[in-house]
């Protein structure tokens, strides 16, 4: 595979590097916005299910989405390693990792039978050719473009990975969280250590887009935590959240002092102060449980929010109000932005 | 036309009620009747079904018709994996006899429509074989002519190291999917298509090798069309109405028992050129004597919450002509659809079976196995099985419940914790019992035709009447031909509402234990004495033969003075079958016949 020298990013990570494309470019143009869709209401597998995987929508068109890709995989995560004509294409999926070398016009699934229920993946900002998943089998890494994948469960208390995330800032340093808890390795997945969150079943974590130190983490059952140094210490922020249960984090890119965060029932939270303090932005948003939140780089004040069966929604006043943005009665697995 | 219809199932009834005496040749003659019968209902229908393309293309009834069902049936490819199976099975039956147009249309279809693979054990067998076989019949094509983006070489390898894998851990330590009467035929067909059209003798012969295997599990719990014991999953339909599973059309079919089926999973079956061996057809059918069968199979895989990927699974059923008792150990084994311990007898119909259960469900139990969001997973899996959460349910498993057997003996504790989904557990009385009595010892004595059986509540109890079980037929999806439709006897719903809970089940035979008076007699001198405080539920108890049984919640069984280890099981023990763990070996025996699976030399030894 060749090697890439384009800008790299993913849905999991790489708002940072989004946030410096939208500063540098923000001319009044619009993103690609990708919804990664694992299914509808009433799936069943071996039925005659809806069309589901990745929906965009082209810059410049907010009201139609495209399908791109295979349809009934039951797709999990979405990551982009080249931005050009031929965009290197990533799909976290159930039948495994999917790959595109030709802007999404053929797909290849790059894993074996072992490789199966790929829940997040992560583009290597630092390295095009290095790919990290985490499965309900733990984590597994490419370093050559998918060719071929190689576990990296050494350290993890527990196998069970939803979240995996390459430092931006720092090469070899990778997070990852599940079942066990929050992970940092140092060394590009060869061994992974806990870092100082003592909560198990840590849904997500995130990484600040221009403070490498601050990391965000939803959980399974309680709640928010921030650590202000690259993870050794916690602590919950528990100021106007009121639940316990958090799926997705974002961060505003052009002002990382705005944060987004949902869960289960939750609604969506919005905090102007790093993550010290929340509070609900609810205002037209029609369904509870959110599954993915993404801020458009060219215009903080777009942000969109995937519902667990609920669609996408979107709120062109920073969280103030929403409106249904499509794929109604889509369980949003998460939502990426291409500026 | 309707009389000759019922002058042909009564024939075929009947030739489904041979007994194990038919000699070979017999046998096979019956049994092509039976593969006749199965595709009669196909060969002339006009349904772009795939089952009514295959039989069409196999028996040479109207070509050209059934080259236009396949072009209709694929102007919209779904299904997955249960697309997969079905559309190369009728592809191999009539590639050549097809048109090219035909021809060209499947090929396309295996470029254009991606299936997703599925996340658990049936799906992987039906993807991988009919991958496989798919990939031979195109051997050289590059990854941008398959939906997958892999070539033709990439496809037959990974899916040929999928099956192997597969084949190693179930003759290793088990299927994760065991003896299920439901899914049965997700395995039996995969395994068929691989015995008939796999290009690759290695493959051939095992799936050869696998068919054996599956019908002889599936023949040592056999009785009367039935599947026996505790099973990893079963649809609510089936497992109070045990003839009307998809199994049982597999029993008729090979076993020439049950009832007459003509149910589209016995299609690609019927048409194989697989025939069970001599030895498999005696192990199914005699049931001169009464035996106990033991297995070890293994839990589907734990993704998260046990520190064990594939947990054993102990499971032992006594077997005679009359009835078949069996249980797995008990505690979440598989998610949703387990069915820890039943009776099955052979008296009456549709309802055939006795059995209990602490109706449970929750995240937790279906975080184990399935990787999405824990909270919002209840919802997810109800929006397709209706009857997961719902307290009135007949299947699952719970971690609050726990058995001991001991032949035809069986003790079965609760201790629920308070607050769980439900603080109930329910018994299943048919309507058509013959006797169904409360009798002042605290047995209840129930007689369906020459099987008797007690059951001795450790509380108090209450009787619900549900005169008619198809309202929650209808919300269990997926199997719809085995849906009851007329209205039913009903049964009688044995509840209790206390938390520390259990109770001690005898099953004898006409043939063990003299008349239903005489057993109902023997019955009141046995009574359990049990300590229902809650954290220390156990209860002691002397069978109907003298043997004393003690067992404290939740795994503490002796028997005799003498611990029970479940952890000694082989993979197979019985009269019939025998397999250590871990050996990759079945040998078969039945009186002077000897088959031999050897999977480590890819052999069979008769």
């Amino acid at each position: 595979m060749k090697r890439i020298r384009h800008s790299l990013f993913s849905l999991a990570g790489l708002v940072g590097l989004l946030a410096l494309l939208g500063a540098q470019t923000a001319t009044g143009q619009q993103s690609t916005v990708y919804a990664v869709v694992v299914s509808t209401k009433m799936f069943v597998v071996g039925a005659a299910n809806p069309q589901t995987g990745i929906f965009y929508q082209p810059s410049g068109n907010d009201t139609i989405w495209s399908h791109t890709g295979p349809t009934t995989i039951r797709a999990f995560d979405f990551g982009i390693a080249s931005v050009s004509e031929n965009a290197i294409m990533y799909i976290a999926s159930g039948n495994g990792v999917h790959r595109s070398t030709d802007g999404g016009k053929t797909w290849k699934i790059t894993t074996g039978w072992e490789i199966t229920e790929v829940l997040s993946l992560c583009t290597d900002p630092h390295d095009a050719e290095t790919v990290y998943i985490a499965t309900a089998y733990g984590i597994f890494k490419t370093v050559d473009g998918g060719d071929s994948w190689q576990e990296m469960n050494a350290g993890l208390d527990r196998t069970f990975t939803s979240c995996v995330l390459a430092d931006r800032f720092t090469p070899g340093v990778v997070y990852c969280s599940g079942e066990g808890g929050a992970y940092i390795s140092r060394n590009g997945g060869l061994t992974w250590s806990r870092m100082g969150l003592s909560v198990g079943n840590v849904r997500v974590v995130n990484q600040h887009p221009r403070d490498p130190q601050l990391l965000v983490a939803g959980t399974e059952t309680n709640g928010i935590y921030l650590s202000t140094n690259g993870g050794r210490w916690w602590e919950k922020s528990e100021a106007g959240v009121d639940h316990e249960t958090f799926y997705a984090i974002a961060f505003d890119p052009n002002n990382p002092d705005i944060l987004y965060a949902g869960g289960y029932v939750t609604g969506v939270y919005k905090s102007v102060d790093r993550g010290e303090s929340w509070k609900r932005m609810n205002s037209g948003l029609d369904f509870p449980t959110i599954h993915a939140l993404a801020v458009d780089p060219r215009n903080s004040k777009t942000v969109y929010a995937g519902g667990y069966w609920g669609g996408v929604f979107r709120s062109d006043d920073g969280a103030a109000s929403w409106q249904g943005a499509g794929l109604p009665e889509g369980q949003v697995w998460n939502i990426f932005i291409q500026p | 036309m309707k009389t000759l219809q019922c002058v042909l199932l009564i024939c075929l009834a009947a030739s489904g009620a041979i007994s194990q005496d038919l000699t070979r040749g017999e046998y096979l003659r019956q049994y092509e009747e039976r593969a006749a019968y199965v595709g009669s209902r196909f060969d002339t229908a006009m349904s772009a079904s795939y089952y009514t393309i295959a039989v069409r293309y196999a028996r040479g009834s109207g070509i050209a018709i059934a080259d236009s069902l396949f072009q209709v049936a694929l102007q919209e490819p779904r299904g997955d994996m249960f697309w997969m199976f079905p559309v190369i099975g009728a592809y191999l039956h009539g590639k050549e006899k097809m048109s090219a147009e035909t021809r060209a249309t499947v090929r396309n279809a295996w470029k254009t429509y991606a299936p997703y693979r599925g996340d658990t054990e049936n799906h992987w067998a039906m993807y991988y074989a009919s991958l496989f076989l798919a990939a031979e019949q195109w051997p050289d094509l590059p990854g941008t002519e398959w939906f997958n983006g892999k070539s033709s070489e990439e496809n037959r390898e990974e899916a040929k190291e999928y099956l192997i894998h597969w084949m190693d851990i179930t003759t290793s330590i088990g299927q994760g999917e065991f003896d299920s009467p439901d899914y049965f035929a997700e395995y039996a067909i995969s395994m068929g298509l691989l015995h008939d059209f796999a290009r690759d003798a290695e493959m051939t012969k095992r799936g050869t090798m696998m068919m054996d295997y599956l019908l002889a599990d599936f023949a040592a719990e056999h009785l009367d069309g039935q599947y026996l014991g505790g099973f990893s999953r079963i649809y609510q339909p089936a497992v109070y109405m045990p003839l009307r599973s998809v199994a049982s059309g597999f029993a008729y079919l090979y076993f020439g028992t049950g009832t007459p089926s003509q149910t589209g999973w016995l299609v690609l079956p019927a048409l194989s050129t697989y025939r069970i061996p001599e030895i498999i057809y005696k192990i199914a059918t005699d049931r001169s004597e009464r035996y106990l069968h033991k297995e070890r199979k293994r839990v589907r895989n734990v993704i998260r919450f046990g520190p064990e990927k594939n947990p054993p699974v102990y499971k032992q059923t006594y077997v005679t002509k009359d009835y078949g008792i069996g249980s797995l150990q008990g505690g979440i084994l598989q998610p949703i659809q387990q069915h820890t311990w039943g009776i099955r007898y052979t008296y009456g119909s549709p309802y055939t079976t006795i059995f209990g259960l602490h109706p449970y469900w929750s995240s937790e139990e279906l975080g184990m196995f399935f990787p999405e969001e824990l909270k919002p997973l209840i919802a997810d899996v109800v929006a397709s099985k209706g009857t997961y959460n719902n307290p009135e349910k007949w299947t699952g498993g719970s971690p609050f419940e726990r058995t001991f057997q001991h032949r035809n003996t069986l003790l079965v504790l609760y201790d629920i914790e308070p607050g769980t989904t439900t603080e109930h557990i329910d018994g299943f009385f048919p309507m058509n019992l013959e006797e169904r009595v409360v009798d002042e010892s605290g047995w209840i004595l129930c007689k369906a035709g020459d099987t008797y059986v007690g059951w001795y509540p450790l509380q108090p109890y209450e009787w619900i009447e549900e005169p008619e079980r198809s309202g929650q037929s209808k919300n269990t999806i997926g199997r719809p031909e085995t849906i009851a439709t007329e209205k039913d006897e009903g049964a009688w719903r044995l509840r209790s509402h206390f938390l520390q809970n259990g109770y001690v089940i005898e099953v004898r035979s006409q043939e063990e234990g003299g008349s239903f008076q005489n057993f109902s007699t023997a019955l009141r001198s046995h009574l359990p004495e049990a300590d229902l405080r809650p954290g220390s539920v156990s209860v002691r108890y002397t069978s109907l033969e003298g043997d004393e049984l003690v067992f404290a919640f939740p795994q503490q069984r002796r028997l005799n003075g003498k611990e029970v280890d479940y952890g000694d099981f082989d993979l197979f023990d019985g009269p019939f079958l025998s397999a250590e763990v871990g050996s990759r070996k079945l040998t078969m025996r039945y009186r002077g016949l000897r088959r031999v699976l050897d999977f480590t030399t890819l052999t069979i030894d008769e």
